[in-house]
């Protein structure tokens, strides 16, 4: 009894009000898909550091059995491992580390590459082709002369790698995308409660006298702000809606599609990642349109 | 059933409270008017009675129950209990003289069962039998306030509030809409009525409380507009 006369009032407050929630739902799109995109550039910025380490990362490599690296005569040796570690450890450069074995290093390359070319007996790589090594979390990425100059030349050290140089500017652009996309969507999603906070304000003011009429007979204020509260819940989900697809379509048509296609060195995020973005801003959507109802109607309802 | 103790409302800014230190008891089944010049806290008194102000000083009891102190969750049943009449109707327009009266029961969840059985049996009692499909606006001013009534009162209220409910009628209108209150007092329920018009408090010979600047300057079991001043 009650939910119906709510669906029949929230389908008459959409048609009242076609214009203003046209426009809320505009604007949720928008800014939730740039939310989104954010959120997808986060992810996609961590999937890199994984892979490469971050700027704040340099990578020893160790000497494999048979390594080309004049540096190496013969694969690294447990003493040798072990003094590299202490080195490692001891560095007040250091602010953590930890170490990758010959199966990790092998498994990352499957992932990047797809597995099928590293399995059977024509594998292009194994396991033991791969080097083990030890990754340097940096106290400060201006700070690794000391621990370089340290490891550089140390028995069963094959070479450092420092990818500051070339990782740094993917990350920064990265980052620097991801706040773009983040900075802009803030000043929308103001504009958004601003809109939600104007249509409830028209839909209070249209339904004045039987609001009036409501609180007069005794209806509880939940029942008056039902049919606002849908509303507002109905606007989002639409916002949400075409959120999610916009980004599922810049997630397959830009980057499944073309960017990974082209740029296969670099990990690209897909559609577990798009999963957790939905999950953002299907809960951010409705908060922004269901945070200033509620507070507007205890406004404009107060019984 | 309503008792104001030692009553007193300011509005904010300057000027003289709304109502000054009233104290007024109404038994159940009672039939009171308010009355007084405009301005004389009539409409203040009414106001504190559904708990649509509240006092600055002193306590307004309903039904046994100090309505200041009720938690705000609590006050829709409050209204529940009380029927409320004013004098420009506030009917919904769009909505016909049964849908305007069904309205009131249907915002509280009333069954429909009871909704169809109650309308139409209310609608009957206010004498607008066979008019519940019309609107608002194809009806006298008088039948405007009789669907008024039967929205304020079929819920069965304990209480029936009327703001100036003559005000805007002729004086034969009037009689009828006071020939309707009574006999909804009749059936036990306490009526309380703001007015100033003269003859249907005359007429009546019903209690009369007299407010003057918020103050209560006459109580009077049975009596006219002005008995003792004029």
């Amino acid at each position: 009894m009650q939910l119906r006369h709510s669906f029949t009032e929230l389908r008459q407050g959409l048609r009242r009000n076609v214009s203003m929630h046209i426009a809320v739902v505009l604007t949720l799109f928008v800014s939730l898909t740039l939310v989104g995109l954010g959120v997808l550039l986060n992810q996609q910025a961590v999937r890199a550091a994984d892979q490469w380490g971050s700027e704040l990362q340099i990578t020893v490599y160790l000497c494999r059995d048979s390594d080309d690296n004049p540096a190496c005569l013969s694969e690294v040796t447990d003493p040798q491992k072990q003094e590299i570690e202490r080195v490692v450890d001891e560095s007040p450069e250091v602010a953590d580390w930890h170490t990758e074995s010959k199966a990790e290093a092998f498994e990352k390359v499957k992932e990047l590459f797809g597995p099928e070319r590293f399995e059977g007996p024509d594998a292009a790589l194994t396991a033991d082709d791969m080097a083990e090594s030890v990754w340097i979390t940096l106290e400060d990425p201006d700070e690794y002369e000391g621990i370089v100059s340290e490891l550089r030349g140390r028995d069963g050290v094959a070479s450092i790698q420092d990818l500051r140089d070339v990782v740094g500017p993917i990350l920064n652009s990265i980052d620097a995308l991801k706040y773009a996309a983040i900075g802009t969507a803030a000043f929308l999603v103001l504009a958004a409660l601003l809109l939600v906070a104007n249509t409830i304000r028209l839909a209070a003011l249209a339904r004045r006298k039987e609001i009036g009429i409501m609180r007069l007979v005794g209806a509880s204020t939940l029942y008056i702000a039902l049919p606002f509260l849908m509303e507002a819940l109905v606007t989002a989900l639409l916002g949400v809606a075409m959120a999610a697809g916009a980004l599922a379509a810049f997630l397959k048509f830009g980057i499944i599609d073309r960017a990974s296609q082209g740029l296969t060195f670099m990990p690209w995020v897909g559609w577990e990642e798009y999963t957790v973005t939905v999950i953002v801003i299907g809960a951010l959507g409705p908060v922004l349109t269901l945070l200033p109802t509620l507070l507007l109607t205890r406004k404009y309802i107060k019984v | 059933m309503i008792r104001f103790e030692k009553v007193s409302k300011a509005y904010p800014g300057p000027g003289k409270p709304a109502l000054d230190n009233v104290s007024v008891d109404i038994e159940k089944g009672e039939f009171v008017f308010l009355v007084g010049a405009s301005g004389s806290g009539k409409s203040t008194a009414l106001r504190l009675v559904t708990r649509e102000t509240r006092p600055t000083a002193g306590r307004v009891y309903v039904a046994g129950k100090e309505v200041n102190r009720l938690a705000g969750w609590k006050v829709p049943r409050l209204r529940r209990q009380i029927g409320t009449v004013f004098q420009d109707f506030r009917l919904l327009p769009n909505k016909t003289v049964s849908e305007n009266v069904a309205f009131a029961l249907q915002v509280i969840g009333k069954p429909k069962s009871e909704i169809r059985r109650v309308v139409p049996a209310t609608l009957e009692l206010v004498d607008l039998q066979g008019k519940g499909d019309r609107l608002p606006d194809e009806l006298s001013g008088g039948e405007q306030q009789r669907v008024a009534i039967a929205r304020a009162f079929v819920n069965r209220p304990m209480i029936l509030i009327a703001d100036e409910p003559t005000g805007n009628l002729d004086p034969t209108t009037s009689a009828g809409i006071m020939n309707l209150l009574g006999r909804i007092n009749e059936t036990g329920t306490t009526i309380l009525m703001a007015t100033h018009d003269e003859s249907v408090v005359d007429q009546m010979q019903k209690r009369v409380v007299e407010l003057d600047h918020g103050r209560v300057t006459r109580d009077e079991a049975r009596g006219g507009y002005g008995s003792q001043v004029g």
